[in-house]
C-alpha cells in the first residue's frame, strides 16, 4: 500500500515535471516568443519612469528614486502577464484537442492543472529578472539580499496566482477569446493598488479599492526592500494574500477542470 | 465479461439529443465497428466511454469500470487516439510519446523503452526526433496510435483514424488495427468509411441521429437487405419513365445522384436480359449497366433511406445523400 | 465629375464595410476602448495627487488632464487595428479581389481608413463623455469639444495611415499586431500622462519634439483652457506631417504589394 502510494505520488511529480518540460519549448523553440512578455513590463517600468518620476517630489514618498518605487510593479506586471499566457496557452491547447490528450489518461486533475501554474510561475523569472536588470541600469537601489528575495518570491506566487486565473477563465470558456480577459483582469489586480504612489497619496476611490485589494499586500511585500529596510511586519500580509488567492483561485481552476466533460 | 457495456446512453446538449439512448456490448478482443453520418452522435458515444463527456441518461462501463463513478480506472485501462490528431507540433515524436509514457505513470526507464519500440513498430524511428509539426497527416496518425499504445491498453479506441489519409496510410493504419487485435486488443473504431468497417469490424453498429439503427456482423447485416440490385444509368430525364418501367420487374430501390435507377433482382444477373430489354422497348437508352451485391451502404439505406456515401468525385463521404 | 463621384461611391462602400467591420465585433473594439479606459482611471486615481506639484498646469482635476491622453491612446491603438484588419484583408485575398476591380488604388486605402477614423471619433466622444460624467468640465465649451474630436479624427486617420502602410508592406497581421507595444512607448515618450517640463530625462527631451506631444496638446488645451490658435496650428501641422508621412508610405507599399502579388 505504502509502496503504491510512494510510487503514485512519483508518477504524478514525473507528470508535473514532464508538462513543465514542455512548457518550456515555446520558450526555447519558437524564435522570439519571449519577447512580448519582456517588453511589456519593461516599457511600462521605463515609460512610468519617465513620465511620473517627478511624483517623488510630493511629501509621503518614502523614496526619491521613483524607479526602485515602481520596479516592482513592473515585475509583478511580468508576472501577471505570463500567468495569464499561460491561461491563453490552455486554451490554445484546448482548442487543438491537445487537453484531450491530458484528460483522457489517469492523471489527476490537480497534476495537470499543476504542470501548467508551475511552469508559469518559472517563466516569470524571466521577464523579472529583465526589468530588473534594466532597473539597476538606471539606478534602482540594492534592495539587499533579503528584499530580493522577497520580491522573487511574490513575482514567482503572483504568475502562479494569474496562471491559476488564466486556466480557470480558459477551462470555463475553452476558447482564446476569453484572453483578453484574462490579460485585463490580472492587469487591474496590480494597478488597482499603490502602484504609481503611496496608498496615502492615492485618490480616495483607489485608495479604498487598494485596501481591499490583496495584491496590495503582496506589492508592499517586493517593494520593501527597494524603499527601506525588509520587516516580518512587512512580508507576512503578501504571503497570506498569496496563499489566500492560491486557494481560491486554484479551487476554481481545478473545479473547471473536473467540470470539462459536463 | 464484456470490455464495453452500454446501457440506455444518452446524451444532450440543451434541447438537441446527440445520443438516444443506445445499447451495445463489445467483447474482449473483438474489433467493433461503429458506423455512421457526420453528426449522428459517434464522436459524442466515444467521447462518454472515454470519460472526456458524461452522459446525461443511462449507463456505460469499459474494461469493467464505470466511465462516470471509476473514471479514473477507466482512463488507466483505455488508449485513445482522437477524431483530431491532438499532437504538439513543438515537440519530437519521441518527447510526445515520452510524455504520454508520463502521463500513464509508467516510470521513466520502461517508458523509454516502450517509447522506442513504438516508434519502430509504426515506423517512425527515423523521424522520432523531428518536430511533430514536420510530420506529414499519415505520420502524425501513426505517431498518434502509437501513443495511443504506450501503456499495453486493454481497450483502444480510435476515432475516425483514417479520415484524411490517403489510401495507401488508409491501408497501413489498418494493417496496425489488425496486428494489435491479433496481440488480444479490444478495438472500438468509429468510422464514416464502408469499406473500413467492412474490413476491420468484427461487428458493426450503424448510428444515424443519436440511435443504433443496426447491429451485427458484416455478413449478418449484408445478408438482411437481401437481394442484388441492378444499377442502370439512364439520361437525367429518363428517370421517372425507367422507373414506371422497371417496378414491373422488380423492387425499386432509391435512385442514385438522379440519374442512376435502382432495382432490387432476387435472381441476380439472370434478370439482366430481361431489365434491359423492358427498357429497350420503352426506348430508353441505358448508358450503363451494374449488379451490385448487397454492402453496408444498401444496409444503411434500408434502415435509414439514405447512401452513406455517394459515389461521385469531389463530394466528401460521410454526407448523407438523401436516397 | 462623374469619375469622382464613381470613386467617392467606392470609398464610401469601402468605408461603410470598414466600419462594419469594425463595430459588429466588440471583441476588437473593447481592447481599444477598455484597456485606456482602465488606465486613465489607475493612472488618475494613482497619480493624481501630481496636480499639486510647482510647474503642473492649472487644471480643474489630473482627470482633466488626462483625458487628452487618453484619447490619443485609444486613437492609436484604433489605428493599429485598422492595419491589422487590412493585413487580414490582405492574407485571405479579399485586397485581391479590390485589386482586379476598375478601382483606384488610393480608393481602397481611403476606405479602410474610413474604419479606423471612425472608431477615432468615438474614442473621443467616448472619453468625453466619461469626463463629463465624472466631473471634469469642457473649458473651451462645445467649440472646444467639436475641435477636440476633430483633431483626434484627424490623427486618426493619419495613425491609420501608417498602419496600411505597414499592412500593405508586410501583408501579415501578427507583424502589425506585433507593433502595438511601438504604440505605448510613442505615448510614453509624449507629453499624454503628464506635463512635459515636469517628465524625467531623456523623456523630457525627447516628448519636446514628439509630433504627437503636439497633438496632444491641441486636443488637451480647449479641454483644460480653451481654444487657443498657436496650439491648435501646432497640432494641424503636427497630424499634415503624419499624414504626409502615411501618404508616402503607403504609396510606396500599395506599389510592393502590386509587384508581389
Amino acid at each position: 500500500m505504502e509502496a503504491a502510494a510512494a510510487s503514485s505520488w512519483r508518477a504524478d511529480l514525473a507528470t508535473i515535471a514532464a508538462l513543465m518540460a514542455r512548457a518550456k519549448n515555446e520558450l526555447i523553440r519558437v524564435p522570439g516568443a519571449a519577447i512580448p512578455g519582456v517588453l511589456a513590463p519593461t516599457i511600462f517600468f521605463l515609460g512610468l519612469n519617465g513620465v511620473f518620476g517627478a511624483l517623488t517630489q510630493l511629501r509621503g514618498f518614502e523614496t526619491g528614486s521613483y524607479e526602485s518605487f515602481i520596479v516592482p510593479v513592473s515585475m509583478l506586471q511580468g508576472a501577471g502577464f505570463t500567468g495569464a499566457a499561460a491561461g491563453v496557452n490552455l486554451a490554445r491547447d484546448y482548442e487543438a484537442g491537445w487537453v484531450d490528450r491530458l484528460l483522457v489518461s489517469p492523471a489527476p486533475r490537480w497534476v495537470l492543472l499543476s504542470g501548467n501554474v508551475l511552469a508559469a510561475s518559472v517563466r516569470a523569472l524571466v521577464p523579472a529578472t529583465f526589468v530588473l536588470s534594466i532597473g539597476f541600469a538606471i539606478g534602482v537601489q540594492w534592495p539587499g539580499l533579503d528584499g530580493l528575495l522577497i520580491c522573487y518570491l511574490m513575482v514567482v506566487a503572483t504568475a502562479a496566482v494569474a496562471a491559476c486565473w488564466g486556466s480557470m477563465l480558459a477551462l470555463h470558456f475553452k476558447s482564446q477569446s476569453a484572453a483578453p480577459l484574462m490579460q485585463a483582469g490580472m492587469m487591474g489586480l496590480i494597478l488597482l493598488t499603490p502602484a504609481y504612489a503611496p496608498l496615502a497619496l492615492l485618490q480616495p476611490w483607489l485608495e479604498s479599492v487598494a485596501n481591499v485589494n490583496p495584491l496590495t499586500n503582496v506589492l508592499e511585500a517586493a517593494r520593501q526592500g527597494f524603499v527601506g529596510s525588509v520587516s516580518w511586519a512587512e512580508t507576512w500580509p503578501g504571503l497570506v494574500a498569496l496563499a489566500g488567492l492560491l486557494v481560491v483561485l486554484g479551487g476554481l481552476a481545478l473545479r473547471e477542470m473536473r467540470r470539462t466533460n459536463v | 465479461m464484456p470490455a464495453i457495456v452500454v446501457a440506455g446512453l444518452e446524451r444532450a446538449f440543451g434541447e438537441f439529443r446527440a445520443v438516444q439512448g443506445i445499447d451495445l456490448a463489445v467483447e474482449e478482443g473483438e474489433i467493433y465497428g461503429f458506423l455512421g453520418p457526420n453528426g449522428a452522435g459517434k464522436t459524442t458515444t466515444v467521447r462518454m466511454l472515454t470519460t472526456l463527456l458524461l452522459p446525461t441518461g443511462g449507463r456505460a462501463s469499459v474494461a469493467g469500470h464505470d466511465v462516470v463513478s471509476e473514471a479514473r480506472q477507466v482512463r488507466a485501462s483505455i488508449g485513445v487516439a482522437l477524431q483530431e490528431a491532438a499532437l504538439d507540433p513543438l515537440m519530437t515524436g519521441r518527447e510526445l510519446i515520452r510524455l504520454q509514457a508520463t502521463l500513464q505513470g509508467l516510470p521513466p526507464v520502461e517508458g523509454r523503452k516502450r517509447a522506442d519500440s513504438l516508434l519502430e513498430r509504426v515506423d517512425l524511428a527515423a523521424a522520432a526526433d523531428r518536430r511533430v509539426g514536420t510530420y506529414s497527416g499519415g505520420m502524425q496518425r501513426r505517431l498518434d496510435l502509437a501513443a495511443a499504445l504506450v501503456h499495453e491498453p486493454r481497450v483502444l479506441f480510435l476515432d475516425e483514424p483514417t479520415t484524411g489519409l490517403d489510401p495507401v496510410s488508409r491501408k497501413t493504419i489498418w494493417e496496425e488495427v489488425r496486428a494489435l487485435n491479433d496481440d488480444g486488443t479490444t478495438v472500438f473504431l468509429t468510422t464514416q468509411y464502408l469499406e473500413e468497417a467492412d474490413q476491420l469490424a468484427d461487428n458493426v453498429g450503424i448510428i444515424d441521429n443519436g440511435r443504433i439503427v443496426a447491429e451485427g456482423t458484416p455478413s449478418e447485416l449484408k445478408a438482411e437487405v437481401g437481394n442484388p440490385h441492378i444499377e442502370l444509368g439512364v439520361g437525367a430525364g429518363a428517370v421517372a419513365e425507367a422507373e414506371r418501367v422497371l417496378a414491373e420487374i422488380g423492387k425499386l430501390l432509391p435512385p442514385k445522384d438522379g440519374k442512376r435507377v435502382l432495382v432490387e433482382v432476387a435472381q441476380g444477373s439472370a434478370e439482366i436480359p430481361r431489365v434491359v430489354r423492358a427498357l429497350d422497348e420503352a426506348g430508353i437508352e441505358v448508358e450503363s449497366l451494374e449488379l451490385v451485391r448487397p454492402t453496408l451502404d444498401d444496409v444503411f439505406v434500408d434502415k435509414t433511406g439514405y447512401h452513406l456515401e455517394k459515389e461521385e468525385a469531389g463530394e466528401e463521404s460521410g454526407e448523407r445523400s438523401p436516397a | 465629375m462623374s469619375d469622382l463621384a464613381a470613386t467617392g461611391r467606392v470609398v464610401r462602400a469601402l468605408g461603410a464595410r470598414s466600419i462594419r467591420q469594425t463595430f459588429r465585433r466588440p471583441q476588437l473594439i473593447s481592447p481599444i476602448v477598455v484597456f485606456p479606459t482602465l488606465l486613465l482611471a489607475i493612472q488618475t486615481g494613482g497619480a493624481g495627487a501630481g496636480i499639486e506639484l510647482p510647474g503642473f498646469p492649472p487644471v480643474q482635476s489630473f482627470l482633466q488632464f488626462m483625458l487628452a491622453g487618453s484619447m490619443m491612446q485609444s486613437m492609436m491603438l484604433a489605428g493599429n487595428s485598422g492595419g491589422i484588419a487590412f493585413a487580414v484583408d490582405i492574407e485571405m485575398g479579399f485586397t485581391d479581389r479590390l485589386f482586379a476591380a476598375p478601382i483606384p488604388r488610393f480608393a481602397i486605402v481611403l476606405g479602410r481608413l474610413a474604419g479606423t477614423a471612425a472608431l477615432g471619433l468615438f474614442a473621443s466622444i467616448w472619453f468625453l463623455a466619461i469626463g463629463l460624467i465624472f466631473g471634469a468640465d469642457i473649458e473651451g465649451g462645445v467649440p472646444g469639444a467639436l475641435l477636440a474630436m476633430a483633431l483626434i479624427t484627424a490623427s486618426a486617420l493619419a495613425v491609420g495611415g501608417i498602419g496600411a502602410a505597414i499592412a500593405l508592406q508586410t501583408g501579415s497581421a501578427s507583424v502589425v499586431q506585433g507593433l502595438f507595444p511601438l504604440v505605448l512607448v510613442v505615448l510614453f515618450l509624449s507629453s499624454a500622462f503628464f506635463p512635459q517640463a515636469l517628465m524625467v530625462e531623456p523623456a523630457r527631451t525627447i516628448a519636446e519634439y514628439n509630433p504627437f506631444s503636439f497633438i496632444v496638446e491641441g486636443v488637451r488645451g480647449p479641454i483644460i483652457a480653451g481654444v487657443d490658435l498657436t496650439q491648435t496650428l501646432e497640432a494641424v501641422t503636427a497630424i499634415a506631417g503624419i499624414i504626409a508621412l502615411g501618404l508616402v508610405l503607403s504609396a510606396r507599399a500599395l506599389k510592393h504589394r502590386l509587384r508581389v502579388g
